[in-house]
């Protein structure tokens, strides 16, 4: 992983699945977070925040910060709306920048990168090499995050390596 | 050397060097290996497949039948490769194949002489007896006799990539008609892909003398491509073959990313496999010129007439001195005039028709036989062509002096990808060749593939086909004219000729030696359905699949049964279309990397102490943990069970399957799941949970523990994980939607280990000083949650060894920093790690059932666990697991065993008979299922299913294993070795 220069491991996040009760809206959960939640495939952040659809009624919700405390704090700020679960330790997450990064995942990943179908904010719930993962467009660099189970992290690298090789 | 002085698409400044069968050559960038062979003289250069005949270069194309080389040496080697597609490259190096021992000279030529053997379906009827010979003898024979190159045996010591695409329209082949269609699509802003067999687009346009808009047809296709090079919204692929069609408009590509290198540029893949979406695609594959039959037609430099043309006007190559012309449509003439414009002398022309046609008045006919209603009967020479006879329309013969044939029986449309959804093509009487009636969703033939044959028509409707998708999309199609189209080829009607009354061997499939001759024996044996012809006679079999010649054969079958080709039908074409390489689908899964590998989050931890890994699914588990000087993991094994029996061990159990089911009906939810109950599981306990499948099977265990009214965490076997999880979802989601429950898998969170021995208590204070653990303060399936160094962790006390137990969990970022922390608090209590094998030892001795008892075909009573069953409640599995069979008393269940004799060995799978019985399965009273060297006992112990089960205990059986070839007598006894009273568990 050394030798990609144009990905990164981000070490310093928290992570927590959050799955709507029933009947709880989008919005609904947006309006005690005071955040505007997406309904669809997609990544909006804002106040440290961000938020990852990745499916129905169910968030990816990220921390800019590793804070043990913060999975608890979210699970009591929605209350009876949703259902959190800590996943912290769950993923391992990977920042991937610049033109090769657009490149090495429609290597992978069978969704449309291009810039007409995935733009920033676009997310995506899929699979590399085998490997479940999800990946969000953060920018117009572009710049992507992408989280895939934390035990098969090393084949995910091997992989980033191998293609990245040709890049 | 026969290299023409002028013309050509090649570099003449730019000479390389190359060998085949060890002999240098040199050629030309722009070449392929045929181009360069035949520019060399080389002219005989494989044998064929069941006959060893010598056999030249008969296509300039990928429907190359004859000239299969083996490409590069030593692990680089690849069979099979034509040489007709191969880009020649300096210090390329090719081989012959399928002689022996020489390419001049090859032995099993003599098969020819045994030919009336050989004749369809000679497997079927030569190697019939003795039947036990088949294997032993005639298949290696024949493997070693016929059959094409071999395999360097050796690892592929290059990559292969894979890349996904999406785009408006996919052009498949860059000809005039992909060319027109692409650049429509292009300049209306459409997002295009345009991939090409080829190394350079253009198609047909290389190979002809044709003129668009005042230029040369080959400069105007590369000021096309350079035009579509320069627009974002389109991508070029050259040296790429669209090999299937598949739902959802996906294509399967290869990309033959450095096959035109002596090696790949460092990190490079040799191939690249493309999956590309494509909302449109049109098939622009062109048309293959079909062969003539006749005798002879397989000699070396008897060839098909557009690749004639093909390698006067692109590779500036005669491949021949003097030519003699067969055909059946204009393409013949044409080549005759592309021949002498060359400057080749032409010596016959002879024509299966009635009429010159208008192409002929440019011809020099002075010093050339014209045989019209023609055709050639014989070919002089056996390794190259020495001469033709032909006959003409009144029956006379005449000979002629040539080293070159040049033939062509008509064109047929490339259709192949097009019946790969299973539309079987239709026979156009107008056009005399199978076309597209049906094609898959999205997909259109364009061109010649859809029988549109002259260039104006084939520029023409890649234009209109491009126009009508660009409108399709709601957008606004680019004016397009192409103006001043100077045809070659002539327009005449495309004849099918099939002749009559052929003496000698005349070749229908050139790869599969299947002659006309076998096609009528095969008729005459009743094999008249098409598709029986195909697997009798193996004609279109080989690696063309048939595109050059089988037509040749259905008409040969039409007329042997006195049907019309339409009614003869044609056979549909599956991918691959042309035969792609194993390597570029494996892609970089391959060797240690074919599947994902999980490692748990103390992997490396246990990597440095010694650990061997057994593969549990996709995870890597420690097995056990070699101390120095343990050379048998027996030693290791047991060494691990005495001191956790005998004091404190620890074993990573994070690869359990664990999930949260959360929610105000989360109870609710668990219930009906499980066989017992849940609901009145206080918080801060744990419980023992069996879930059954829906016809009342057991499908797995685990725990479940609460932690608030409306969280429970729920763990599930290594193996069943996501089985369980599937099965929650789909309750929650389909079966119960009205319950609000919630449910995440959290496998990966938690890094779990198990502590246990009577020093698990200890081991545990020391590391949790804060927490009351004594018996009273925290019973035996208590469960909580705390923090350790501020890191929350959970707690609880279940156990599997049997021994006092607590499995510990952690965020699995901290897992390593958490069990680092209890070995060191361990070492005053002497604490070992683990593995999974002395897991298994330690739960056979406790007599807990696990995967090999829960195997699919046991029920809860089988497994003795029968009372679990809730009566006050439903769930899944309930109902099924009351069927008579289920609950039949006669059923296998679960008990112990142990030998009579201590120093036996019990193994797993071995069957129980009753004493004195004959072994043979219908005396089977049971089996064994775990077995396992109890180190805490000092013998071998089984877990076993038999019939009667309890009430047997204390009966002697005899355990036979017919694998191993053993006999040992056992006493059945409770499946409980270890502590049966529980003592030990609540201690």
């Amino acid at each position: 992983m050394d030798k990609v220069d144009f990905i990164s491991r981000r070490e310093n996040v928290s992570l927590a699945a959050v799955m709507a009760r029933k009947g709880v809206t989008a919005a609904d959960i947006g309006g005690a977070l005071a955040f505007e939640v997406p309904k669809e495939p997609a990544y909006r952040s804002g106040s440290g925040l961000g938020l990852v659809g990745t499916g129905p009624g169910t968030w990816l919700a990220l921390s800019e910060t590793l804070d043990n405390e913060w999975p608890s704090a979210l699970e009591a700020a929605l209350g009876s709306l949703a259902s959190v679960s800590d996943q912290s330790s769950g993923y391992a997450m990977y920042r991937l920048s610049g033109a090769n990064a657009r490149e090495l995942l429609q290597r992978g990943a069978t969704i449309d990168l291009d810039p007409l179908a995935f733009t920033a904010g676009s997310a995506a719930t899929t699979v590399i090499s085998h490997i479940g993962v999800a990946f969000w467009q953060l920018d117009d660099t572009p710049a992507y995050d992408l989280v895939v189970f934390r035990s098969m992290r090393e084949s995910l690298e091997h992989w980033f390596e191998s293609v990245a090789a040709s890049l | 050397m026969s290299r023409l002085s002028t013309g050509g698409l090649i570099d003449r400044t730019r000479p390389l060097k190359f060998t085949f069968d060890g002999k240098q050559y040199s050629g030309f960038e722009g070449d392929t290996l045929a181009a360069a062979l035949l520019a060399n003289e080389v002219r005989l250069v494989a044998r064929s497949f069941k006959y060893h005949r010598p056999r030249g270069i008969l296509t300039a194309g990928t429907e190359e039948p004859n000239a299969l080389v083996t490409l590069r040496e030593g692990a680089r080697a690849e069979p099979n490769s034509k040489a007709t597609a191969v880009p020649l490259y300096d210090g390329l190096v090719a081989s012959s194949q399928n002689r022996w021992p020489s390419l001049g000279f090859d032995l099993l030529a003599l098969n020819q002489l045994a030919s009336p053997i050989f004749v369809a379906g000679f497997y079927y009827k030569t190697f019939m007896r003795p039947a036990a010979l088949w294997e032993k003898l005639y298949e290696p024979l024949i493997r070693r006799a016929a059959g094409l190159g071999a395999l360097s045996g050796l690892p592929d010591p290059d990559s292969y990539d894979r890349k996904h695409a999406f785009c408006d329209l996919l052009v498949i082949g860059a000809g005039p008609s992909g060319l027109a269609a692409a650049l429509t699509a292009g300049r209306s802003g459409l997002r295009v892909i345009l991939a090409d067999d080829d190394m350079a687009m253009g198609g047909h346009l290389l190979k002809e003398r044709s003129e668009i808009a005042g230029a040369a047809g080959a400069d105007w296709a590369a000021g096309v491509v350079e035009e579509l090079a320069s627009y974002p919204n389109v991508t070029l692929l050259p040296r790429t073959g669209v090999f299937g069609v598949y739902d959802g408009h996906e294509y399967g590509a290869v990309e033959r990313v450095s096959d035109h290198l002596p090696e790949p540029l460092p990190g490079q893949p040799r191939q690249r496999f493309w999956k590309i979406v494509a909302r449109h695609a049109l098939l622009a594959s062109g048309a293959i010129e079909r062969p003539l039959i006749f005798p002879g037609n397989d000699r070396p430099g008897v060839m098909m007439a557009s690749a004639v043309s093909a390698y006067l006007n692109r590779f500036a190559v005669a491949p021949g001195k003097k030519a003699a012309i067969f055909t059946s449509c204009d393409t013949g003439w044409q080549t005759a005039l592309d021949l002498q414009a060359a400057g080749i002398g032409v010596a016959a022309v002879v024509d299966t028709r009635a009429q010159m046609p208008a192409l002929a008045d440019r011809l020099d006919l002075s010093d050339c036989v014209v045989a019209l209603q023609g055709a050639i009967v014989d070919i002089k020479g056996s390794k190259s062509v020495k001469g033709a006879t032909i006959r003409d329309g009144s029956g006379k013969e005449t000979s002629v002096v040539c080293d070159l044939v040049a033939m062509s029986g008509g064109w047929n449309p490339a259709i192949g990808l097009g019946s790969n959804f299973g539309n079987r093509p239709v026979w156009s009487e107008e056009l005399n060749a199978f076309l597209l009636d049906k094609a898959p969703p999205g997909f259109s033939p364009v061109g010649s593939a859809a029988g549109r044959m002259s260039l104006t028509s084939a520029l023409g409707d890649g234009i209109r086909a491009a126009t009508e998708v660009v409108q399709q999309l709601g957008k606004s199609p680019a004016e397009m004219a192409i103006a001043d189209v100077a045809e070659t080829g002539g327009t005449s009607e495309n004849m099918l000729w099939v002749p009559s009354g052929i003496e000698g061997k005349a070749f229908v499939d050139f790869q599969n030696d299947v002659t006309a001759s076998d096609i009528k024996l095969a008729a005459s044996e009743g094999f008249v359905s098409i598709e029986h012809l195909k697997r009798y006679t193996t004609m279109g079999m080989a690696t063309d699949q048939g595109k050059l010649s089988q037509l040749n054969g259905h008409g040969l079958l039409a007329e042997e049964t006195k049907k019309t080709i339409a009614e003869a039908g044609t056979i549909m074409s599956r991918p691959p279309y042309t035969p792609i390489a194993l390597g570029v689908i494996a892609g970089h899964h391959r060797g240690e990397h074919f599947r994902p590998v999980r490692h748990t989050a103390s992997h490396d931890w246990a990597a440095e102490n010694g650990a061997a890994f057994v593969d549990v699914g996709q995870w890597k588990r420690a097995q056990w943990f070699v101390q120095p000087g343990e050379t048998e993991w027996r030693t290791s094994v047991d060494r691990e069970v005495k001191a956790t029996r005998g004091g404190v061990g620890i074993c990573d159990v994070s690869t359990l399957g664990k999930i949260d089911v959360l929610g105000p009906d989360a109870a609710t939810l668990l219930d009906r799941l499980y066989a017992n109950m849940f609901s009145t599981l206080p918080v801060g306990r744990a419980r023992y949970g069996l879930m059954l499948r829906e016809d009342g099977f057991v499908m797995d265990d685990g725990t479940a523990t609460r932690f608030a009214e409306d969280r429970y965490y729920v763990t599930t076997t290594t193996a069943n994980a996501a089985r369980v999880m599937q099965h929650i979802d789909f309750a929650r989601q389909v079966i119960w939607p009205e319950l609000d429950v919630q449910a995440t898998s959290v496998t990966e969170q938690w890094a779990t280990y198990s502590i246990a021995g009577p020093q698990s208590r200890a081991v545990l204070q020391a590391l949790l000083p804060d927490i009351d653990l004594t018996n009273e303060a925290f019973k035996f399936m208590a469960a909580g949650e705390y923090r350790w160094r501020g890191t929350k962790i959970r707690l609880f006390r279940v156990s599997f060894s049997g021994e006092l137990a607590y499995e510990i969990s952690i965020g699995a970022n901290r897992g390593r920093q958490l069990l680092e922390a209890i070995m060191e608090a361990g070492a005053p209590f002497g604490i070992v790690p683990y593995g999974t094998e002395a897991l298994g030892v330690m739960r056979i001795e406790k007599g807990h059932p696990a995967g090999n008892e829960m195997n699919g075909q046991t029920t809860a009573g089988d497994l003795g666990m029968g009372r679990m069953l809730s009566t006050k409640k439903d769930f899944i599995g309930r109902a099924m697991a009351q069927r008579p069979g289920l609950t039949d008393p006669g059923r296998m269940s679960l008990v112990g065993l142990k030998p009579i004799d201590p120093a036996a060995t019990l193994r797993a799978g071995a069957h129980l008979l009753a004493k004195g019985a004959e072994p043979k399965a219908a005396n089977v009273q049971g089996r064994v299922t775990s077995a396992a060297f109890s180190p805490t006992l000092g013998y071998s112990i089984a877990l076993a299913l038999v019939t009667g089960g309890q009430e047997r205990i204390g009966e002697e059986m005899l355990l036979n294993d017919i694998v191993r070839a053993t006999d040992v007598p056992v006493e059945i006894c409770d499946a409980v070795f270890v502590d049966p009273a529980g003592e030990r568990l609540r201690g």
